[in-house]
């Protein structure tokens, strides 16, 4: 399935109508929750009140359930269609500590603080104007503090994106595992919220300590997770559970569909485009790019450095030129791309990746000037934006004033 | 429910109102592919203010620079107004809209607001250096099971308990 961001449409009047919608049921949620007091918000600072615990557990594991699962049966990959942020610890740590200071001193944050103002709260108000001179503050300090924004660059990488960390591959473990343990952890939590609940607050709290109600729920959650650890005993979105694919493949013949399946899932065969770029930048002589799309769209823009093989002529280049290196296909989105890899990957090459987010995401990621990005960019990626604009626009300009040249 | 016409009605069930934000985190993803998030409009407002005082200033800053002539076109803003609709929606429909200052009893009005806007500002502040709040990095984040996002919501609640012993009284 795709998502505004994986279309690159969140800027579109669609997405804004969505966010309306998606924002309506998060301000009902909360206030259902009775966020809308900024008391029963920081209840939870003096164990009379855990709602906040409660609310955010349960939200936390029901999203994460319904994730895994439809990133595990394939419906949604989280490297394209989701988007996700780098991990900085130090900038992440100081955040949150200071973060939590304004929530316990307040008793409010941006969000509740919304439903709080929509219940008539004048602090609700008087706090969510501190949280836009915060914001101005740190826009005015920015100079000063950028290495602390940028502090502590995790060193994992995923999806070929350096600093982009998972849980559970700090913890070594598979996803679906690191749920059912999150999971088991967070009932602990609810038993242990209702019980200091009933201790400091009897009249009002520990409604839910030992009731059936909470009994059959924490039963629940926990069945689900681990029917999810059954249903995907292996995390589809590692590279190290696509290898154990291929080893099993080349074992055992009738997991050998399976394991195409998941490969085709895995991220083994996408190229990102920032990859690309370097790897283009650094003349890699291993990759041979294709673009596959027809030779008036090549002619117009293309990747420097790439061949124009339209998709029907890909089965007699490969069967020509295809059999060492890395092939790399790309079209303008990833259908075709991804069609010509299937035929090709069932034709015996391995070799073959696709651009992930084909030729619009590498425009988008890699091309896109700095100032028009709605993101802020660390120095270190606007260089690299820099380079390769000069690189692949640049020579595609000077391309284009030759040919000007030769008709005027 | 609804026994009395004129008392606000008692908050529900935490744990189905949990369900409900975390079914609506998950279409969040599903659709927008982004999460929820709420931080950020507020930013966005900030930014815009900031143009509206100094704007080639604005427009030249390192941060809220990047984001242009029209920093309030953006899908976070419609989504906090969302979040307002909303609970204006829940709240007038339990009855649960009661104006004031939201404060213990014997606690002084300008105490309560002085630690709201105080709050607000270092909420604010470490929202942008965390690139992410409550909803986007403690809520989105952990539910995408990111490493930072986790260590951002330890964070918070490590600091929220290290400060709330001393701000107390306001809700004496």
């Amino acid at each position: 399935m795709k998502t505004f961001y994986g279309l690159n449409a969140l800027n579109s009047g669609e997405a804004f109508f969505a966010s309306l919608v998606i924002g309506f049921f998060f301000g009902l949620a909360l206030e259902r929750a009775g966020f809308g007091s900024s008391r029963r918000i920081s209840g939870i600072f003096y164990f009379t009140d855990m709602a906040v615990l409660k609310v955010m557990f349960t939200a936390l594991i029901v999203a994460m359930l319904g994730l895994v699962f439809f990133s595990s049966v394939g419906l949604l990959n989280i490297s394209t269609q989701i988007h996700t942020v780098k991990t900085y610890y130090g900038a992440f740590a100081v955040g949150g500590l200071i973060f939590g200071f304004g929530f316990a001193i307040s008793g409010w944050c941006p969000g509740t603080a919304m439903v709080g103002l929509a219940s008539g709260k004048l602090d609700a108000l008087v706090f969510l104007i501190g949280a836009v001179i915060g914001s101005i503050l740190f826009n005015e300090l920015f100079p000063v503090i950028e290495p602390l924004y940028t502090w502590g660059r995790s060193a994992q990488a995923n999806f070929n994106e350096p600093g982009l960390a998972f849980i559970y591959q700090t913890l070594g473990m598979t996803k679906n595992c690191f749920l059912l343990l999150f999971t088991a952890m967070a009932v602990l939590f609810f038993w242990g919220a209702e019980y200091v609940e009933r201790m400091n607050n009897p009249e009002q709290g520990g409604a839910y300590f030992n009731s059936p109600f909470l009994k059959a729920f924490c039963l629940l959650l926990i069945v689900t997770a681990a029917a999810l650890l059954l249903l995907s005993p292996q995390n589809l979105d590692t590279r190290a559970s696509a290898d154990i694919a291929m080893r099993q493949s080349e074992e055992s013949g009738p997991s050998t569909v399976r394991a195409f399946m998941k490969d085709v899932s895995s991220s083994q065969d996408y190229m990102e485009p920032e990859e690309l770029a370097d790897r283009l930048l650094k003349q890699d002589a291993t990759l041979t790019v294709l673009d596959v799309r027809p030779e008036s769209e090549y002619r117009d823009f293309h990747i420097r450095g790439a061949l124009n093989v339209p998709l029907h002529e890909v089965a007699a280049f490969m069967a020509k030129n295809g059999e060492s290196g890395i092939i790399v296909l790309y079209a303008n989105g990833m259908i075709d791309p991804a069609q010509a890899r299937d035929e090709l990957s069932r034709m015996g090459f391995k070799n073959v990746t696709i651009l992930t987010d084909g030729l619009t995401g590498f425009l988008e990621r890699c091309l896109k000037p700095v100032s028009l990005r709605s993101e802020p960019v660390s120095t270190e990626t606007a260089n690299r934006i820099r380079s390769w604009r000069e690189y692949f626009v640049l020579s595609a300009l000077d391309q284009r004033f030759q040919q000007r040249g030769h008709h005027y | 429910m609804g026994s009395n016409k004129l008392t606000p009605e008692p908050y529900g069930n935490p744990y189905l109102a949990g369900v409900l934000l975390g079914l609506t985190l998950l279409a969040a993803f599903l659709v927008l592919g982004t999460g929820l998030g709420a931080s950020g409009a507020m930013a966005r407002l900030g930014a815009f203010l900031e143009g509206t005082v100094a704007r080639t200033h604005t427009l030249s800053s390192a941060y809220f620079g990047k984001w242009g002539e029209d920093p309030l076109s953006y899908y976070l803003v419609s989504m906090l107004t969302g979040v307002f609709l909303g609970g204006l929606f829940s709240s007038a429909l339990s009855r649960r809209i009661l104006f004031g200052i939201e404060k213990g009893k014997t606690a002084s009005g300008g105490l309560r607001l002085s630690l709201a806007l105080s709050g607000g500002i270092l909420s604010g502040f470490a929202a942008r250096l965390a690139q992410g709040c409550t909803s986007g990095q403690a809520l989105s984040g952990s539910a995408l099971m990111l490493t930072g996002s986790l260590v951002f919501m330890a964070c918070l609640f490590a600091g929220g308990y290290m400060v709330a012993y001393f701000v107390r009284r306001q809700w004496d």
